[in-house]
């Protein structure tokens, strides 16, 4: 045998090995309730905007359930051809790690559209998790969640530019505030929250201003709460990822890490860490939204309208929303500050996914396969009549933003925090 | 009782052992799977999911989905219905006799309904390109098994001296659903309770 093929053999075995040891018994019954039936057809943004057969729900998870098949199932594997049961090869591997990646943004929206409820969404996860562990992940994902473990094992090498940088955005915020006492406080111990942005002034400022405003008890972490080992199905990664902010809001004895408008941070680390690590964590977690719309119910803040009239409307994201279980409280924050407030077809439960979610955004050669997949968005948008499209993750913000261009919508978009404190009276 | 009766009621009590015995290796198997609990503060209520599940969750207005395929979707209920109460008329059939004449005739039109159905899933699987794509000879003969089982608890409804027919083709449709597609109702209340308990715990379904 040559080396190559004793290579192929091992990748081969690993395959089926992280396929048995992740078919749990979630994945095991979404994997053999779908009857192929075709009724979750349009259901997916992907098969509106290109109506292919690689972009059906069940075409994507029939892939997956004929390699486990071969293994999982003793009569798929003797009677193969009756069954459709396939082989693990490095080709059919090859495949379905694009189907998982490129095809698939884990939206969820056809399990709720299926008469039967067939997670694909976890079906493509654990397609992931098998495709980087052989060597099929995207590079630039795998890059991304490298660089967040790299700042975590470098972080005293960071602390200095990061406080540095703290400095000039707190002087930001006082200049926006018009008071010196403005404060965006870092290693503070004790405060109620931890509160955890992503990279970027527009995920810092804004929420500054409405915590100086409310006199909250908080600090900014050192971190972001970006986490793409999670598109990667790499969990070994993304716990050392999320870690990091865990051991920051242990060390300061925080009431809660309050996320910021990031819609995978934010169900990675409300939902999912606690799976990871096998317990519930010690502090709460809440996303900035939250935050605001008990802010606006206990009078904390007080705001006027201002969008000075404009059309606004609100895009889930299938992380906060679907996934997430956020979604009246966006609503509830967009109606306080906004006059005119538009609701997109199909929203909520049924909203369409941005088309660039689950990692799609971050990976150049997928540009105008997100783009194309995101032209049912566009049209909901154009629909509205809206000029303002508030999102509640950053992911979703630069992708609508480019909708916009590509297909000549003409809107602004904007988060619920830049909103809200753009309208503080 | 007859040679044939004979040979199709043992044929029937051998495929119902089949199924039963199916069905516990099924479950077995099932449950040896890990289970990733949700292990995060509920925020919403998993019980009331569960309840959503098996009732808003399922309603088909509810879904655009089966507004664009409520033809398929009408047949897939019809279908699935006279399965289910073809199964509760297979267990009825020893008093057969004693059934009121109006009854057998009703439920031979039932039957011969989803018989129908059977047969337009026939052609719904080979017209749409996709489906006959992913289809293989397991979900034709899943599909030709439980046609030919309403067929026969259609004929024998209407005529009872072919209840033997109905009990072997019975007998062959219940040994045959724990190895096919047809284990799938089983893998149904999995699913439902898994999508109910995880989000209605994330007060996604509220």
């Amino acid at each position: 045998m040559t080396g190559t093929a004793i290579i192929e053999q091992n990748k081969m075995a690993l395959a089926r090995e992280m396929l048995e040891k992740l078919v749990d018994r979630r994945v095991l019954a979404a994997l053999e309730v779908c009857v192929r039936c075709g009724i979750c057809t349009e259901s997916c943004h992907y098969y509106r905007s290109n109506p292919k057969i690689e972009h059906t729900p069940y075409y994507r998870a029939e892939q997956v359930r004929r390699v486990c098949r071969q293994f999982l199932d003793p009569i798929g594997c003797a009677f193969p051809g009756w069954f459709g049961a396939k082989a693990t090869t490095d080709e059919a591997l090859s495949k379905l790690a694009e189907t998982a990646f490129a095809s698939c943004t884990l939206c969820h929206r056809c399990t709720f559209e299926c008469p039967f409820g067939v997670e694909t969404a976890e079906i493509m996860r654990v397609m992931r998790s098998v495709a980087t562990a052989t060597g099929y992940g995207p590079e630039m994902l795998i890059e991304i969640a490298g660089a967040a473990i790299a700042k975590e094992e470098n972080a005293e090498l960071f602390r200095d530019i990061f406080l540095e940088q703290v400095k000039e955005l707190e002087k930001e915020v006082q200049d926006r505030l018009g008071s010196s006492k403005a404060k965006i406080p870092v290693d503070r111990k004790g405060a109620r929250f931890l509160y955890v942005p992503l990279a970027g002034a527009h995920t810092i400022i804004p929420q500054a201003i409405i915590f100086n405003m409310a006199n909250e008890s908080w600090t900014l972490s050192m971190f972001d709460t970006a986490n793409y080992a999670v598109f990667l199905g790499d969990t070994a990664k993304a716990k050392r990822i999320a870690h990091r902010i865990i051991k920051e809001a242990e060390t300061l004895k925080v009431q809660e890490m309050i996320i910021t408008e990031c819609g995978h941070g934010y169900t990675a680390m409300r939902w999912e860490v606690p799976k990871w690590f096998g317990h519930s964590l010690s502090f709460g977690i809440r996303n900035i939204i939250e935050v605001l719309d008990e802010y606006m119910r206990d009078g904390a803040l007080h705001v006027n309208p201002s969008t000075d009239g404009e059309p606004v409307t609100y895009h889930d994201s299938c992380n906060l929303g679907r996934k997430g279980g956020l979604l009246e409280e966006p609503r509830r924050v967009i109606r306080a500050v906004v006059g005119d407030f538009r609701e997109m077809t199909p929203n909520r439960l049924h909203s369409y996914c941005c088309g660039a979610g689950s990692g799609l955004v971050a990976v150049p050669e997928w540009t105008d396969i997100r783009l194309q997949a995101g032209e049912l968005k566009a049209d909901q948008i154009r629909q509205t009549g809206a000029k303002i499209v508030v999102t509640s993750c950053d992911n979703c913000r630069f992708q609508i933003g480019e909708l916009s261009e590509h297909y000549g919508l003409n809107i602004e978009v904007t988060s619920i925090s830049e909103l809200t404190a753009g309208a503080l009276a | 009782m007859s040679t044939f009766e004979s040979v199709a009621a043992v044929m029937a009590l051998t495929g119902a052992a089949i199924f039963a015995a199916g069905v516990i290796v099924i479950l077995v198997a099932a449950q040896r799977r890990p289970y990733n609990a949700e292990l995060a503060p509920i925020k919403g209520s998993p019980a009331k999911g569960v309840l959503w599940a098996f009732t808003l969750g399922l309603a088909p207005w509810a879904k655009e989905s089966v507004r664009i395929h409520w033809i398929a979707y009408i047949r897939g209920v019809i279908f699935h219905l006279g399965i289910f109460l073809g199964a509760a008329y297979l267990i009825a059939t020893p008093w057969l006799a004693q059934m009121p004449e109006s009854l057998r005739l009703s439920l031979a039109a039932l039957f011969g309904i989803g018989a129908l159905l059977g047969l337009a899933g026939f052609w719904i699987r080979t017209s749409a390109p996709v489906m006959k794509v992913l289809s293989t000879p397991d979900d034709y003969f899943a599909l030709a098994l439980t046609t030919l089982f309403l067929a026969s608890a259609s004929i024998s409804a209407y005529a009872i001296d072919y209840l033997s027919a109905f009990w072997a083709i019975s007998g062959i449709t219940m040994a045959y659903v724990p190895f096919g597609k047809l284990r799938h109702f089983i893998y149904f209340f999995y699913v439902r309770v898994f999508l109910g308990l995880t989000f209605g715990r994330r007060s996604v379904l509220e």
